[in-house]
């Protein structure tokens, strides 16, 4: 019995571990190139469950098929929030040559002004609310002070404000899809079947929730090593001033690693929904953000496959520490194997303090 | 220069326009303040929306239907102001002492859950101010020697007492119970009810185990509890927890004859989220739609009766919400919380706490959420809960007998 249950529980966390993984790997892209710690990180994985659990409830469409999809949306996500958000404070080159003079701030207060008003007037054609006048003013004029000060040539911010950035980032994201989907936890049912190991029941929807996992996580390795493009973003991670004199456009190679690493974040809230299709709501983001930190760093936090393999160590530990913990008389199992996962992270990074797989030197 | 300076000014103007009517303003001479950090987004969000309805909905119903409070020689009206606490601990001590110290609020409202109404109930102790509990179950809030908490919702410790009961009525040779429960304040009081009430009735609890409330994969304890083979598996914790612990129960192929979950099976949303899956699961509640509680049963059994009925409160609430939803008991409960203060207030003739507080403790009344009535600690004894289960696709009453809108299903059929 002891066998088997334990037998059982490596197995589901392997399974979960990959897609555990597979979650981890924005994060550790985008910290690896841009030094960018992004806290909004579980938000991005709760935009892949809504964009899988929409597409098949409304059209329809199998999960599995969501994945380009959402690596798209994603992407798209990605640039968006560079450019309007991040690219401010990580500019590596003061690449515009805009001057700004504090008549710019005056001039996006005229934006909104001039847009509340606009949307009074119209409010007597239209059926707008106030609060509705207001956001629409706010993100005129954000744009037009993106537009204004994203060109500027200016020194790089500080971390910690790149950190309030995502986090805000992440926020947003989460009271917009609030607003749109309600908080209600959703979920939905694509059945596949099971299969029978006897030890333990595997759904096929799980291992095929691994398998995408491993594949992506493949690609991206071949993707890194094998083509120009793949390598030139390594070459950012190595020495960006390096790559600079080599003649790697750093700017463009920033504004790609943060679409990609949104893109592979949003992909595995896909792959997430295939392991656990139910409670998806806007918020559920919140714990995945602190165990891709920890599993990041486990897997040698600059490093996407590392985050992968630290992925599938997490989950193993997780799962399989039960039995073993449930062994003991008393106390409470579940509750220890977090104690039990973070006692194991502490020995690996004492041993390894780079993590499981960065390379030396 | 200049420039700069008329630009902002007209900035400043045109922002303080928008957001002047939305700041506080004190109570006028005949309108009495409720005052609720109410959880609107976090991860108690989808039961703030509904407490804030339902307190809504009979706000409008005091107000307009009954035509306020009489109250020192006057009819005041009811005003209601929340803000959103984000479910968390630190925005709802800190709301509280806004409410009361700059809203200066007459009654404060504590948020949903058993863990944020314990976090809140020093602020209200502090100030003397009367707490309404209308979402905190746990009976541990009791325990602590507060004399301004409230309580509305059933204590924890009854939530599966029907339950139970239900099983050794239909079904005798059931005997092995097992538990397996979110570790957090409200579950855990609830788990402790159900052991000693199994006790009671003669069960074997063969597994009693809980599990981290943010969980992402059960798996590990449910291997663990397939082992056991159980009869009867009772447990769940808040919304997306028992919704994952059905979800795996199936993957696994555990087929237990009866699956009851505290707070998630009552809502629409997770027949919705679990289709088929959801067939014959069960879940105690508070208060269902379909509930038979009226004024003349209400006069049958001598208590007073006050607010709408059934039918009147559904109707209040979706104008509250501005959607076609119906309430669920997390709405209910808010709602009724409200009509006892009115009771209160009017039965101690002032708005004191201290003189309100005595006043509730001698209510005793019923209304379209049941009985309503407390112990000398504020601890909800005069309620008594539904166990509702899912039969294709609808939640239906089957317990107790007395209140059914339909039999039970048992045992619940196989996950396929």
């Amino acid at each position: 019995m002891f066998f088997e249950q334990l037998s059982g529980n490596l197995v589901q966390g392997l399974i979960l571990g990959s897609v555990y993984g597979m979650a981890t790997m924005g994060l550790s892209l985008i910290f690896g190139v841009l030094q960018v710690v992004n806290v909004g990180h579980g938000a991005f994985i709760m935009v892949g469950a809504f964009t899988a659990l929409i597409l098949f409830q409304s059209l329809g469409v199998p999960p599995i098929l969501a994945i380009p999809v959402a690596l798209l949306i994603g992407m798209c996500l990605g640039m968006i929030f560079y450019y309007g958000a991040v690219k401010p404070l990580v500019s590596p080159s003061g690449a515009g040559i805009r001057k700004v003079g504090r008549r710019q701030l005056g001039k996006a207060a005229g934006v909104f002004v001039a847009v509340m008003i606009a949307m009074r007037i119209l409010s007597g054609v239209l059926d707008l609310n106030i609060a509705f006048s207001i956001f629409i003013a706010i993100i005129l004029m954000y744009a037009f002070l993106v537009y204004v000060y994203g060109g500027r040539r200016q020194e790089k911010g500080p971390e910690l404000a790149t950190l309030l950035v995502t986090f805000s980032l992440g926020v947003i994201l989460e009271e917009v899809v609030k607003q749109i989907f309600t908080s209600e936890a959703r979920g939905y049912n694509w059945d596949l079947g099971k299969l029978d190991l006897g030890f333990t029941v595997l759904p096929f929807t799980k291992i095929l929730a691994s398998g995408g996992s491993l594949t992506v996580a493949v690609l991206l390795y071949l993707w890194f090593n094998k083509t120009r493009a793949g390598m030139a973003m390594r070459s950012v991670v190595e020495d960006s001033v390096g790559a600079r004199v080599c003649g790697v456009n750093v700017d463009w190679q920033y504004a790609l690693s943060f679409s990609l690493g949104i893109g592979l974040t949003v992909t595995s809230g896909v792959l997430l929904t295939m392991f656990i299709p139910v409670g998806i709501n806007p918020y559920m983001g919140g714990g995945y953000t602190l165990k891709a930190f920890v599993i990041a760093v486990l897997g040698g936090l600059a490093s996407p496959y590392g985050a992968f393999f630290g992925g599938v160590v997490f989950g193993l530990l997780e799962n399989g520490s039960y039995t073993l913990l449930a062994a003991l008389p008393g106390g409470e199992p579940f509750a220890l194997t977090r104690f039990f996962s973070f006692v194991m992270l502490l020995v690996i990074l004492l041993i390894r303090p780079t993590g499981l797989l960065r390379r030396k030197g | 220069m200049k420039r700069k300076v008329l630009f902002l000014s007209v900035f400043l103007l045109a922002a303080a326009g928008m957001v002047l009517p939305a700041l506080p303003c004190h109570a006028s001479d005949g309108e009495i303040l409720i005052g609720h950090p109410a959880c609107l987004s976090g991860s108690y969000a989808k039961a703030g929306e509904q407490a804030v309805g339902g307190i809504q909905a009979i706000l409008d119903w005091v107000n307009n239907t009954r035509g306020g409070i009489a109250v020192e020689g006057r009819k005041a009206s009811l005003v209601y102001k929340y803000y959103d606490c984000e479910s968390k601990k630190e925005s709802v001590t800190s709301l509280l002492e806004r409410l009361i110290t700059s809203d200066k609020v007459h009654f404060t409202f504590a948020p949903y859950s058993s863990g944020l109404t314990l976090a809140g109930a020093p602020i209200a102790e502090k100030y003397g101010m009367i707490y309404m509990d209308h979402g905190g179950a746990s009976d541990k809030i009791f325990q602590q020697g507060f004399e301004y908490v409230v309580q509305t919702i059933g204590p924890g410790s009854l939530y599966h007492a029907g339950t139970l009961e239900m099983v050794k009525a239909i079904d005798p040779s059931a005997k092995k119970v097992a538990l397996a429960y979110a570790d957090d304040e409200f579950a855990r009081s609830v788990m402790k009810g159900a052991e000693e009430r199994a006790a009671e009735l003669g069960f074997e609890i063969v597994f009693n185990r809980t599990y981290p409330a943010k969980v992402t994969d059960l798996t590990p304890l449910l291997s663990d509890l397939k082992a056991s083979n159980p009869d009867v598996i009772i447990g769940g914790g808040h919304f997306e927890d028992g919704q994952l612990l059905n979800r795996q129960l199936a993957d696994l192929g555990i087929q237990p004859k009866l699956l009851s979950l505290i707070a998630a099976a009552t809502l629409p949303a997770f027949g919705e989220a679990l289709g088929d899956l959801a067939e014959g699961v069960m879940g105690p509640s508070h208060w269902e739609y379909g509930v038979t509680f009226s004024e003349k049963g209400a006069k049958k059994l001598g208590k007073m009766w006050i607010g709408p009925n059934q039918e009147e409160f559904v109707a209040l609430f979706k104008k509250a919400v501005g959607k076609d939803m119906i309430p669920d008991y997390h709405a209910a409960e808010a709602g009724a919380a409200v009509l006892a203060l009115v009771l209160a207030v009017e039965k101690a003739d002032s708005l004191d706490p201290d003189d309100v507080r005595e006043a509730l403790g001698d209510l005793e009344f019923m209304s379209f959420y049941g009985g309503w009535n407390i112990d000398e600690t504020g601890k909800q004894v005069g309620h008594s809960m539904v166990d509702v289960q899912w039969q294709k696709g609808q939640r239906v009453i089957v317990w107790p007998v007395a209140a059914q809108t339909g039999k039970p299903l048992y045992p619940k059929p196989d996950f396929k």
